[in-house]
This record gives structure tokens, sequence and C-alpha cells, in this order.
């Protein structure tokens, strides 16, 4: 009956995606007024398809229907509730439903825009319609190689041995499911970052529509860029959002005090998000100066390509990874569609190129457009740097060569000094006047921050601090954030001045009235702040092993560490053996922690769990590494100020919604800012 | 003070403070080189899915980890440290993987990407007064 419900909601879906596509198209050539009236049952459908197949999904979930494969393969009665929830999308087939939902959501925030249109709006229809063909794609998926209702027709002795298509074969239902995988249900995280990462990665198939119908039209101009840019920044926002949780989840979860390994899924997330971020640089070139037309479709393409491929990585089994799932039919039919977009979005780019491309040419490099051009440099080579590590171990041995591994010293050693000159050129380029800068200005308005950057590095020398890396990191941290602040105090004081009003008020009139602006100022202060994390926490981490028996203390960076008791419970779906541990400093006692080592119904495996003491100065991070009835043995980390990296993370994602969100103050004021705004 | 003053001392203070950086720099991190570490991150363990040893809580990682420290404590170089754990587990177990005709693409990549990218830009600037205009 859950089969029969589920196929027939994502049929709705299906059938919607293909008149969709067909009754956009024909709008699109049309170019007729009403476009939104012929769209909107196609649009209902999908979109109530899509949200029909994921509420059947979770309720089965939730009803412990172990009949459905995925459901007696993936959940127990036992897990918790929030973690069945998350079960929703916690495997293969069902992240392709949470693609299928998140993917409709957009399509119907896009019909809402192009049906608001009193105009014709051949460009939003065409791209409802490429749309159409993306949401086809993946619902097709559902009903063939991965289809989340499949029906149980083989036991396993625990969870389901083999599964049917055919909803309407008679089925088996398991007494007991299989429940998540350990991992996956050890922190609330996990239900938090798929979602937010899918909006990202999913977001990106909404620009790449737009980017095909502007080509398809062959309508040079900025409407598309426009609208393409505001989605592409809805989506960035989401991306960083994602990557961000996703780090802190690995480093609450994985025991060993990272968040960022050069998994080649956490790639997967980050290559898009590089390319997705010069984009967002290089269209303001195009809506400035009207450069990089040609480029910024190439972006566009690539950035939705590269989330089709990070899909492929993840869900084929082709990388040996914490994400990867079971070997499973779905990597052919992925790659294929991969080969299949690359092949006609860069047709018709190529055949369609000559109508929307007419750059004017460069000024001189020395110019606002010219550290965008040099972002757009060193954020292209990073993400080609890391897409070719990623990959490269998979071609050689592909093509019969060697096994070769390529990991964090390789991806490091590229990463570190890309990323200092990423800052470096995040710090001068905001305050470099278009088409041509006099370096006396840029001078001006820089070196009070170079210099504040290189006293702190100096006095980081005299308190013998002398790593190299730590060194660059402090100034180009300490650069960005203080260009950042003096720009916005000397245009705060500026309007303050004029208006006769207080500097925190001018300073807010600043910020609201070009949101474009600063909404990235915003997000490059949130960058610095989690490249002071970074910094911190990476080269003043303090590392140690101890090894306790009850009523002991042990020291580590400053902190009193006693074991008081090994501590041991059972819960329904787990059993959890840990030890009481009680952290001090100066005397008093200030957390009481619990590392401990979950063992899952489930699983003979036993999983740990690291337990973190959280403060303003820093991480104490404490992971169980073996316990017995005398002692125990802890891995002891301190990450000084590592909290920086995740609030900075956020910040640089969640600084979207400052662009989108925050009004600009009454016309007659903003002239005041605007003058302001010209001088910069 | 004259404008022309404050903006020598202005040089000099710079100047200064990037001396004081750049010499701390040169005589080094005064923190013990931990050569386990930066060794440990470098080899990949074997049963683990696609982590290297130090960052895995795994038994096999915590074994090797500890050969690891004893080879490290018997003096031996980076290379002979690497020589003696592929020779066990292949090549594939380094995560740093060397320069050889295998990995060439890998390592000039980057090269490649940065001097087209510089090509790119530069070929669409202004071209001087002499030249331009020529092709449509």
């Amino acid at each position: 009956m859950t089969a029969i419900v589920g196929l027939i909601a994502v049929l709705v879906a299906f059938v919607s995606s293909a008149v969709l596509a067909v009754r956009g198209f024909i709008g699109m050539r049309k170019g007729s007024a009403n476009v939104g009236r012929s769209l909107k049952w196609p649009v209902y459908g999908v979109v109530g398809g899509a949200l029909a197949a994921m509420s059947v999904l979770e309720i089965a979930i939730l009803l412990d229907d172990f009949s459905i494969e995925y459901i007696a393969n993936n959940s127990a009665s036992t897990t918790p509730t929030l973690f069945k929830v998350a079960a929703g999308w916690a495997a293969l087939e069902g992240s392709i439903v949470l693609w299928g939902l998140v993917l409709a959501i957009f399509v119907y925030t896009v019909y809402l825009q192009v049906a608001r249109r009193q105009e014709p709006d051949p460009l939003g229809a065409g791209a409802l319609a490429v749309l159409g063909l993306i949401t086809l794609f993946f619902f097709g998926l559902m009903l063939t190689v991965s289809n989340p209702f499949r029906v149980c027709v083989e036991l396993a002795s625990v969870g389901c041995f083999e599964g049917s298509n055919n909803p309407f074969i008679s089925s088996v239902a398991a007494f007991e499911g299989r429940g998540p995988n350990a991992l996956l249900q050890n922190h609330f995280l996990m239900a938090v970052h798929p979602p937010m990462l899918y909006f990202g990665y999913v977001g990106m198939a909404v620009p790449y529509s737009f980017a095909m119908a502007a080509l398809m039209l062959g309508t040079s101009g900025s409407q598309w860029l426009q609208r393409t840019r505001a989605w592409t920044l809805v989506a960035w926002g989401f991306l960083t959002v994602g990557i961000v949780l996703g780090g802190l989840w690995s480093y609450e979860v994985l025991g060993w005090g990272g968040y960022w390994a050069w998994d080649p899924v956490e790639n997967a997330s980050f290559i898009p998000w590089l390319i997705a971020t010069a984009f967002l640089h290089s269209a303001v070139v195009q809506q400035r100066r009207g450069m990089l037309q040609a480029w910024n479709f190439v972006l566009v393409i690539s950035t939705f390509a590269l989330t089709i491929l990070g899909t492929f990585l993840t869900r084929s089994g082709v990388i040996a990874s914490v994400h990867s799932f079971t070997q499973s039919p779905i990597g052919p039919v992925l790659l294929w569609f991969l080969m299949l977009v690359l092949v006609a979005s860069f047709g018709l780019f190529a055949t369609k190129i000559h109508l929307v491309a007419s750059s004017p040419r460069l000024d001189s490099l020395a110019s606002r457009e010219g550290v965008f051009l040099l972002n757009n440099l060193l954020l292209t080579v990073f993400a080609i740097v890391v897409l070719v590590g990623t990959l490269y171990p998979m071609f050689l041995e592909a093509f019969g060569g060697a096994e070769v591994g390529v990991g964090r010293p390789f991806f490091d050693r590229m990463a570190i000094p890309l990323s200092f000159a990423l800052l470096l050129a995040t710090g001068v380029g905001p305050v470099t006047p278009w088409r041509s800068a006099k370096a006396s200005v840029v001078w001006e308005r820089t070196r009070t921050p170079l210099r504040l950057a290189l006293a702190a590095a100096a006095l980081a020398v005299v308190l013998s601090y002398r790593n190299p890396f730590f060194l660059l990191g402090l100034i180009s941290a300490t650069f960005l954030m203080l260009v950042i602040l003096r720009n916005l105090y000397y245009s705060a004081k500026k309007v303050a001045d004029k208006r006769e009003t207080n500097l925190p008020a001018a300073a807010l009139h600043v910020m609201r009235s070009d949101t474009g602006y600063w909404g990235g100022q915003i997000s490059h202060f949130g960058v610095a702040l989690l490249a002071f994390g970074m910094v911190f926490s990476s080269n003043l981490s303090v590392e140690d092993e101890i090894t306790l028996t009850p009523g002991d203390t042990a020291t580590v960076a400053g902190y009193d560490i006693t074991y008081v008791e090994q501590i041991s419970r059972t819960e329904p779906h787990r059993f959890v053996t840990g030890a009481a541990i009680e952290v001090s400093r100066d005397g008093r006692v200030v957390s009481y922690q619990e590392p401990r080592l979950n063992t899952y119904n489930t699983s003979s495996q036993a999983v740990a769990t690291p337990a973190v003491y959280e403060s303003v100065r820093g991480d104490l991070y404490l992971a169980l590494r073996s316990i017995n009835s005398q002692t125990v043995v802890l891995g002891v980390l301190w990450f000084p100020f590592i909290w920086l990296i995740w609030v900075g993370g956020l910040l640089a994602g969640l600084a979207v919604l400052w662009s989108r969100l925050v009004r600009k103050p009454a016309r007659d004021s903003a002239r005041v800012a605007q003058a302001v705004a010209d001088e910069r | 003070m004259s404008a022309s003053t404050r903006q020598i001392i202005g040089w000099v203070v710079t100047i200064g403070l990037a001396a004081v950086v750049v010499v701390g720099m040169i005589m080094g991190d005064t923190r013990d080189d931990d050569r386990v570490a930066s060794l440990g991150a470098a080899i990949k363990c074997p049963v683990c899915q696609g982590e290297a040893i130090v960052d895995s809580p795994s038994e096999t990682a915590q074994a090797m980890l500890e050969v690891l420290e004893e080879k490290v404590a018997e003096g031996l170089t980076d290379d002979q440290v690497f020589a003696y754990f592929t020779d066990r587990y292949g090549d594939g177990i380094r995560l740093d993987p060397r320069f050889s005709p295998q990995t060439l693409l890998l390592w000039l990549t980057p090269v490649i990407a940065v001097a087209g990218g510089v090509w790119m830009i530069l070929s669409r600037r202004r071209q001087p007064e002499l030249v331009s205009e020529e092709a449509p």
C-alpha cells in the first residue's frame, strides 16, 4: 500500500515535469504574457508529487513499515524519532527523494516570480522548462534505479535481503529494521546539515536554468545575469552554511578533532562552492562594466555540472569515503546525465555565444575589475587543483595505472598559499576604485590595516610564536578585518558629518544604502573570523594522550582532567560505555564531560563519541581511546578559539540575508550615502 | 612635522615591522617539529575510508601510528619511513604522492591552470594604441 501511494506521488511529479518542460519551451518560444497560467498546474503537480513522496516515505519510516526495503535497511523501531526523520535522507534512495523535493521547492519559488510579472517573460518560462527537464530526470531515477518504495520480497536475518520495483507484488515485512548507519545517528546535526547542503547544491540548478534559457533566446544584456546572480546568492548561502555545519558535524562526531579532511565528498561540495563564489564576483564586473559575459556562462554551467559530478561521486560508490553508500546501478546513470549536461550546455554555449558576448576590454589591471579577475583566477585554480586531486587516483586506476593516494598533505600544500593570496585580495579588492586605480589611493586605504597586521605579527614573534604559517595567517586575517572596519568607519564618518547623526546610526545607514556591497563585506568579515579560527586552532593546538585510573588527575593546556568513574547504560537503540570526567581550571570545576563508546544494536563495532568542553578561550576535546575496569585512555586536544570557524563560516553564509532582505533607506537620504559610495 | 617626514616615518615603521616578522619566520618555529604528526598525515589507514592514520580512531591506524613513532625514534629519514610502509602496503598508502611519470599531470595541473589563467587575463587587456583595433 505504502509503495503504491508513494509511487503514484512520484509518477505525478514525473509526468508534471514533462508537461512543465514542454509548456515552458512553448511559452519561451511564443513569449506570451500569461505564461504563468499555462505553467500553473504542471508546477503544482511537481511540487505536490514531491511533497507527497517525501511525506509518504517519512510517515512510513515513523510507522516502522518494514515491508519497504529502504526502511527495513535504514531504520529500526528503536531509532529515536529525530534520527527516524533523518533516515528519510540518510541513505541513497531517500537522499534522491529529498533532492527531488528541494528542486521542486525551487521550481515553485521561480514560478511565483515568473507568474507575478505583468510583461511577457520568455526567460522565466525557458528557465522553468529547463528545470522541468532536471526534475524529470530525478523523478525518473526514483521510478527506476533509485526507487525508495521497493517492496521487500526476501528477508535477511535483520532487515531486507532483496526488494522488488513492482509495488503490487506480495511483500514480506521484516520484524525489525537494520537501523541507520551508526555514524549517522550520533548527532542532531545529521538532521540539519544534509537539508542545508541540498538547498545549496540543488539550488545551483536555478541559475543554470536561467543561463540555458538566456543562451537559447540569445538575449544579451543584464536581465538574465541579475536574476541568475540573485538565485546563485540564495543557493550559495545555503551551500556555505551546509558546508560549515558539515565541518562542525565531523568535528563533534568523528573523534579525531578535525573538521576538514579533504575527503572526496567534502571536496565535491567545496568545488562548486569555489566556482559559484567566483561567479558571484565576476557577475558584479559584468553588471558594472559589461565585461566577462562569456566567462559568466562558463562559471554558471560549470557550477551545475560540478554538483551533478558531486552527486555521482557520492552516490555511485566509486570512491571510499565516510559519505559513500553501497554499490548501486545509479552510478552509470548519473555519469550519463553528467555527460549529457556537459555536451548539451557547452554545445549550446558554443553555437550561441556570439549573440550574447561582446566584451569591452580591461582598461588597467590595477583596478577593481583587475582584482576581480585575480579573484576569479585564484578561485578557479583552487577549484581545478581540488578537482584534479580528487579525481586523479580514480582516473589513474581506471586506465590501469598505479595505485596512488592523494590526501591532506597534497591539498594543504596547494590550498594554503592560495588561501593567503585570496585573503589579501579580499582585503585590497573592495577598496580599489573601478577602471583605473592610483596606487596612492589604494595605499592610503590599506596602509594602516597593513601596519597594524604587521605589528600583531611582530608581537607574536616577540612572544615566540614563529611558525611561518601562523604568522602569515595572522597577518592576512588581521589585514582583511581591519580594511573592512576602516572602510566602514570612514564611510560612516562622512555620512555622520553631512547628516549630523551619531556614528553607529551613520554606519547602519551606510550599510543599508548599498546592501549588495555591504552584504559582501559582512561575508568577508565572516571569512576573516574563520581564518582567525583556523590559524589559532591549527597552529596553537595542544595534543596529549593520558591514561588514568579512577580518582587520577592529569593536566593538559591548563585544565585539570579528573577521571571520576566508568559509566555504562543501556538505551533502547544502543549500549553506552564511557568515562565520567571532571574538568577544572585553577581549582574550580568548570564542566563534567562524558566521552563514550556507543554500540548500536544493529552493528557490532563500537563508535567512539568525543566530548567537547566549549569555552570562549577554546575547546577542550576529549576522545575515548580505550576503557576497561581499571583504566581509561583519553586523547586530549586543546583548540584555542576554534569556535571562530563556526561563527565566521555561518556569518559568511548568512550575510546573504543582508543583501536580500534589508530594505534601503528612503531615497533623499540615500543620496548622501550614494555620494560616499561613488567616492569609493 | 611635515607631511614628507611623516611619510618617511610611516615607511620606516612598516619596513621595520615586516623585518621583525621575516626574521622571526627565518629563525623558525620554537615548537618542536612534530615529524610523527606530519608523516602520519601522509600515510593512509588501509582499512579506513580514505583517512590518514593520524585522523582515524581505528585500531589498525593506531597500531601503524605506533610503528611510525618507533621508526621516527630510530632516526629513519622521511624517505626511509615511506619506503618502510610502501614496501608493506604498496604505493597507494602514501597520501602525498611522489613525483613520477604517473603523477606528472597531477603536479603540473596547478602550473598549467595558473599559466593559462594569467595568459587569458593579459590577452583581454586593452592593447597599446599602435596594435589596437586591427582585428575586428
